[in-house]
């Protein structure tokens, strides 16, 4: 298979998954692209409509860029094996996301390296199929 | 003696095979498409046709929210601003599970999105569509027509979003055909009529897997990121540390 079908593949999965975690239109976000940031949380909100992680992300010059994460709802998210204490601040994590059509620094979650090692999706099914 | 039992026997079963099904627990919507029975996922919905003075608006609508899609900023639903759903949507919200829990004269819903509740009132008559105040659940009765729950729904404010999103009037009625496909897939086929908007009623079907043990999880809507800008646009508010 080419890379180019896979790549399609993928991101019509991601639209597939996405579509059945958001209680609005994910078109905020540029699920055609994603971005890697590795940083340090913040925050760990576990609430309603959305979850979010606050993520401090170091860049190359020593400057710490700041990002707001949106995950689905902890009912969502539980269906795909997560807890509500499974991030505190302080945590190092890797988010791969989908960055706002905006600009600014927002981002929808796509896939996610906890702090143990355990890579978890946005919901169910999502992890490891992207 | 034994004819008596006999007969007494006969009359047992068919009271219980006369019980309608325990349609008791949590239900997660089960979606066709793939690594789904396809004997058990929903059978298409029949045509949306709406009358042809709301059928031009209505794709007028369709193209400007995608053309908002594209630009990432897109039109708000009600749900952005954590209104809930209402009838019919209530019942099939992404992968959210719904509760069904009978009790004497009554079956009460309760959707996990949005924590909705309604409420079916048994074996009573409907009223007429004028005497239910227009809202978001209005009202329902339902019956048994065999192995089938049978709900009339009318009262549904035109604000309160339908079948794909399509217009409807307050004189919009649901009608429901709920039943169990095997022991743990129901469907509930849905029925929108609408004398004013639709040219034809439109039929849907959504399919449901029984989940057992499953405790269904609250939803307060009190961390909302999402704001709507004053074209009707949804936004996400970032923070920045």
């Amino acid at each position: 298979m080419s890379r180019a079908i896979l790549r399609r593949m993928m991101r019509l999965t991601s639209v597939f998954l996405l579509a059945g975690l958001l209680h609005h239109s994910f078109a905020m976000f540029d699920t055609t692209k994603t971005v890697t940031l590795a940083g340090t949380v913040t925050a760990f909100e576990w609430t309603n409509p959305h979850a979010y992680i606050e993520l401090d992300v170091p860049g190359d010059n020593g400057a710490v860029k700041h990002w707001t994460i949106e995950l689905g709802s902890p009912s969502i998210l539980q269906q795909g094996g997560w807890k509500f204490k499974d991030l505190k601040f302080g945590d190092k994590i890797t988010a791969i996301v989908n960055p706002l059509k905006s600009g600014q620094a927002g981002a929808l979650l796509s896939r996610i390296t906890m702090p143990d090692g355990r890579v978890l999706g946005n919901g169910p099914g999502a992890a490891g199929r992207q | 003696m034994k004819a008596i039992i006999a007969g007494a026997l006969v009359l047992l079963a068919a009271a219980a095979s006369a019980q309608p099904p325990d349609l008791t627990g949590v239900w997660a919507p089960y979606r066709g498409g793939r690594g789904a029975d396809p004997k058990l996922a929903p059978p298409p919905a029949t045509p949306l046709v709406l009358e042809p003075q709301y059928a031009g608006p209505f794709e007028a609508r369709r193209k400007a929210e995608a053309d908002a899609a594209a630009k990432g900023a897109p039109i708000a639903s009600g749900a952005v601003a954590c209104v809930p759903y209402g009838m019919p949507r209530m019942m099939s919200v992404a992968l959210y599970p719904i509760e069904i829990l009978p009790t004497q004269g009554q079956i009460t819903i309760v959707a996990e999105a949005f924590s909705e509740v309604r409420r079916i009132y048994m074996n009573t008559p409907q009223l007429p569509m004028g005497d239910v105040p227009p809202g978001y659940y209005g009202r329902s009765v339902g019956r048994w027509d065999g192995d089938t729950l049978v709900v009339d729904t009318i009262g549904i404010k035109p604000t309160v979003p339908a079948y794909q999103n399509m217009p409807h009037s307050d004189q919009m009625r649901i009608s429901e055909r709920l039943r169990l496909i095997t022991k743990d897939i129901l469907h509930d086929t849905i029925t929108l009529d609408d004398p004013i908007v639709l040219e034809k009623p439109v039929t849907y079907t959504l399919a449901y897997r029984r989940m057992p043990g499953y405790e269904m999880v609250e939803f307060v809507c009190d961390n909302n990121r999402e704001y709507i800008d004053d074209k009707g646009g949804t936004h996400l508010k970032v923070r920045d540390r």
